[in-house]
């Protein structure tokens, strides 16, 4: 049986039909073909498929598409204003966060809520927010950096 | 010696030229592509660990609409294919060895009709008893039935279930170990465990005619070809492998996979074909794991330390097939001695066929675990001394002109330097709480020469592009190459793209696999720079009517040199004459000179070229009532020779450190009685989080290096996780006061030992 819903993604709305039991993941990656959010475990348990479902952050993998009905989704592909980059993504180029960068997407939506609801996070705060997000190349240590940059107040951080 | 610890300048540079499209989401992995028309692939596994199989029927399968290819072994070549043998067939025929074994692929419109087809194919079995129990597996059942008329390499002392034998032998271990004044030993074991990269693989295949593209999530895409080309029975020519951005390694996408199963499956449905993992698939069905171990030491020394005679017997799970692990028995053989001086040694290793996953490279293969165990041996020989572990290290480890295992003399190397540095980091010595503890270990790597060729060419704006054989698996040892390439043009890194990961354009590759990539492509890359820094001053030279000798190439310029003012931009000479372009490949080291006479199972490994050294301390907290351990802080010093790009070395030594962490504590494949695994989750295979990992400190030692890489680099990316278990095991035991010889440490045999240990 499939259902009508919109999806709002990144401030556009996309009409969909989608089965009952779609996840948001497939949805925006099949279906919208918005495919930064990565599957990396289907099962709530690495963080790659994260988005930020009304500002809160979300494993899209274990959330059904037609729970975000209405709702504001943002994705990897929203946080960059227009061809720049996000504080948080050009610090975390300049920290070496990035290595593979299949843990990236989701990284950066879990520390773009935290910063958000806590714009200057002591490093354990960082290290909690960011431990629903499983990172197999970096050992954590320069993204803990990136986000500490680019929070408010801290010297290299540019605030906005 | 030259110890560099102010960051350069290059550190706070480098940006990864491949960054930008990762952190905006842009960037395409595997999984992200879609062909039009494309049909997706799915697996029919055994449904046992060790069975006959007598009868697969794929009627009902291939009956049911929008399925449009279903392959058993009757479809493609009878062609058996391996690394150093030769075992394993693309569909399994007569007997499924594991339960990752794959008998029938299935390509069909959509995902979820290739899996219902999949569940529609019928297979009957002979039950046969598994090989789960692999240190016993000599004088089982056979694994391999007909292992005699597999080809393979006759030197591994292949017989039965055991598919390799290795020793390291010097001198007369046994009279050596009765004259000693102390002996200690200990026996160790480890689970296997898992190299878990966050991006499960992903294949698509298309075919052009006779030729088929691959797109796929491999770390070594010349293997994959040579792969595809040997089972389909085509030419190499005729198969292409593109690897699209890759979600990590580890060495479990070394190898040979599942390119052949989508290519055949293409082939059969006309069209392309999609294969996609689940998590689950990543552990089950992947060929590709850390082998468990049973290690058993003997060590003796004099009072003073002097290690006199070592023993060693190790067996190594090598699972259902050989794949690319056929050296390992040599390999844990001269971890087991470790970069000591030992006067005598007597160790051999078994590699033995189980009726579970394959063993195969994952990060380091059989470092940590033998180093984890050796380690421990070291502490528990400094107890049994009266001697201070770290001292009787001192005393013990290698250092220039010190003879190895197999009497290699070393050329200059820190190995010592490593260790006063991780010591001196982490503390070593202070007061701490009673429920907390420092350990030390040490350990070794060795760099793999290996040929490997790169292009470079300039283009008519003064920029250039670097094509390389090369592959990236995430570690930015490709993305260094522009600094390389650059700094022999007088150009910037920023001048050059990268075309990589592409068989059909650069030479054969070794790929991202023995921290290879620096050592040998970087070579390459610097060899065809070089090409072209000789045409840049032949041109310029004839421009400014000069000596070619008296020109140099700074900041985009050919000048003259001591009179700068008489110069011509690289753009012009590129502007005006041409083409500039250059290959290269860089000569190959040799391996260093041993005796190995004595030794059986010589595979190469028999002595370390240019060997990346190591210390690790950790601080860690146990909590005796819960057997938990907390690991607080890992100091971390390595010689890995000359850092090219300092950042992307530590980000080395920091993921490596916290695999390692969960390597010693959490991460574990647990196998049942019948070899099906336990945990083939990430709920209850658990790495280590944000939360968990620990402050790591680096120091490099970065000691000239002869017969080494660019500049005098050696390899990084396996070294950061050898030593970490074995840190930390010696951390556990100062708190609990004897050792935890179960690999991982996890709370249980914490607890365990701890409770042994009080009685
Ligand atoms: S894919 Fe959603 S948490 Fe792993
Ligand atoms: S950068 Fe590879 S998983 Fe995080």
């Amino acid at each position: 049986m499939r259902y009508q819903a919109t999806l709002t993604v990144n401030g556009i709305p996309y009409p969909v039909e989608v089965e009952a039991t779609a996840s948001l993941l497939r949805v925006v990656r099949d279906v919208i073909g918005l495919t930064g959010s990565k599957e990396g475990c289907d099962d709530s348990e690495c963080g790659a498929c994260m988005m930020l479902l009304d500002g809160r952050p979300v494993n899209s993998c274990s959330y059904l598409a037609l729970q975000a009905d209405g709702r504001e989704i943002t994705t990897v592909e929203g946080l960059a204003p227009g061809d720049g980059l996000a504080p948080l993504q050009q610090a975390l180029l300049e920290a070496g966060g990035v290595q593979c960068g299949y843990c990236t997407p989701g990284m950066l939506i879990s520390a773009t809520a935290l910063l958000s609801s806590n714009p200057r996070p002591s490093e354990d705060e960082v290290r909690v927010a960011l431990a629903g997000n499983l990172c197999r190349c970096t050992g954590y240590t320069n993204i803990v950096s990136a986000v500490l940059r680019a929070s408010e107040g801290h010297p290299a951080g540019t605030p906005g | 010696m030259a110890t560099v610890e102010e960051p350069r300048a290059a550190e706070a540079l480098f940006i990864r030229p491949d960054g930008k499209e990762k952190v905006t989401g842009l960037g395409r992995y595997t999984a992200d592509l879609n062909l039009t028309g494309q049909a997706h692939a799915k697996l029919r596994y055994a449904d046992h660990a060790h069975a006959r199989i007598t009868r697969v029927d794929v009627s009902k399968a291939r009956a049911l609409p929008g399925v449009l290819a279903v392959l058993t072994h009757e479809d493609v070549p009878d062609v058996k294919y391996g690394g150093m043998v030769q075992d394993r067939r693309l569909f399994a025929k007569d007997k499924v060895l594991w339960e990752g074994d794959v008998i029938a692929g299935v390509a069909a419109l959509t995902a979820e009709l290739a899996e219902q087809a999949v569940s529609l194919i019928d297979v009957e079995y002979e039950r046969l008893e598994p090989v789960v129990d692999f240190a016993a597996a000599e004088g089982a059942p056979l694994v391999h039935e007909d292992w005699e008329s597999d080809s393979g390499d006759d030197t591994m002392g292949r017989d039965g279930n055991r598919i390799g034998y290795s020793t390291i032998v010097k001198g007369d271990a046994d009279a050596a170990m009765a004259e000693a004044d102390v002996v200690v030993k200990g026996r160790y074991t480890t689970d296997c465990s898992q190299g878990v990269p966050i991006e499960p693989r992903a294949v698509i295949a298309e075919w052009h005619g006779d030729r088929v593209t691959v797109w796929s999530s491999t770390q070594v895409p010349y293997a994959a070809r040579a792969g595809v080309a040997t089972v389909l029975e085509i030419p190499e020519s005729s198969v292409r492998i593109v690897v699209p951005l890759l979600g990590g390694g580890f060495g479990a996408k070394c190898d040979f996979h599942f390119e052949g199963h989508v290519a055949a499956l293409a082939r059969a449905a006309r069209r392309p074909v999609k294969l996609v993992f689940s998590r689950r698939e990543e552990f089950v069905a992947v060929d590709h794991r850390r082998e468990g171990m049973v290690i058993e030491l003997e060590t003796g020394a004099k009072a003073d330390g002097t290690i006199v005679a070592h023993r060693g017997r190790l067996v190594l799970d090598k699972g259902a097939y050989c794949g690319e692990g056929g050296f390992f028995a040599q390999m844990a053989a001269m971890h087991a001695c470790g970069p000591y001086r030992m006067e005598n040694i007597f160790v051999e290793a078994s590699l033995n066929y189980s009726n579970t996953q394959p063993s195969s490279s994952i990060r380091a293969p059989t470092a940590p675990q033998t180093c984890w165990a050796l380690e421990q041996q070291i502490d528990e020989l400094a107890h049994a001394l009266g001697l201070d572990p770290v001292e009787l290290r001192r005393r013990t480890l290698i250092e220039e002109g010190a003879e190895g295992p197999t009497r290699q003399v070393f050329e200059k190397l820190g190995m010592k330097e490593t260790l006063e540095r991780a010591v001196e980091m982490i503390g070593y010595g202070r007061e701490l709480p009673e429920d907390e503890a420092i350990g030390v270990a040490c350990g070794w790597w060795p760099c793999f020469g290996a040929p490997s060729g790169a292009y470079v060419q300039l283009h008519s704006d003064g920029t250039g592009t670097i094509i390389t054989g090369a592959q990236e698996n995430g570690t930015g040892a490709v993305m260094a190459f522009p600094i390389l390439v650059a700094e022999q043009l007088g150009m910037s890194p920023g001048d050059f793209s990268l075309l990589y990961q592409d068989t059909d354009a650069a030479p054969w590759d070794m790929g991202s696999c023995g921290s290879q990539t620096t050592f040998n492509s970087g070579r390459a890359a610097i060899a065809a720079a070089v090409e072209v820094r000789e045409q840049l001053l032949d041109a310029a030279a004839a421009k400014l009517e000069v000596d070619r000798e008296d020109v140099e190439l700074v900041d985009g310029e050919a000048r003259v040199k001591g009179a700068p003012e008489t110069s011509v931009t690289i753009v012009d000479l590129v502007g005006e004459g041409g083409p500039f372009h250059g290959k290269g490949s860089g000569d190959v080291p040799e391996a260093p000179e041993c005796d190995a006479e004595g030794c059986v199972g010589r595979l190469g490994m028999e002595s370390f070229l240019a060997p990346q050294l190591i210390t690790q301390a950790a601080h860690v907290k146990v909590d005796r009532e819960t057997g938990v351990v907390r690991v607080l802080k890992v100091a971390a010093a390595h010689d890995s020779g000359v850092i090219v790009n300092p950042m992307g070395a530590n980000g080395q030594v920091t993921g490596g450190v916290v695999m390692g962490i969960g390597q010693a504590l959490t991460e574990g494949t647990q196998i049942d009685a019948e070899g099906r695994q336990r945990n083939p989750y990430l709920l209850d295979y658990k790495l280590t989080t944000a939360a968990d990992a620990p402050e790591i400190e680096i120091a490099w030692v970065e000691t000239p290096t002869a017969n080494a890489g660019p500049k005098g680099s050696k390899g990084i990316g396996e070294p950061p996780c050898v030593a970490t278990s074995g840190a930390i095991a010696n951390a556990i035991r100062n708190v609990i006061g004897t050792p935890v010889r179960q690999l991982p440490m996890t709370p249980e045999r914490v607890w365990t030992a701890t409770r042994e240990g009080n009685q």
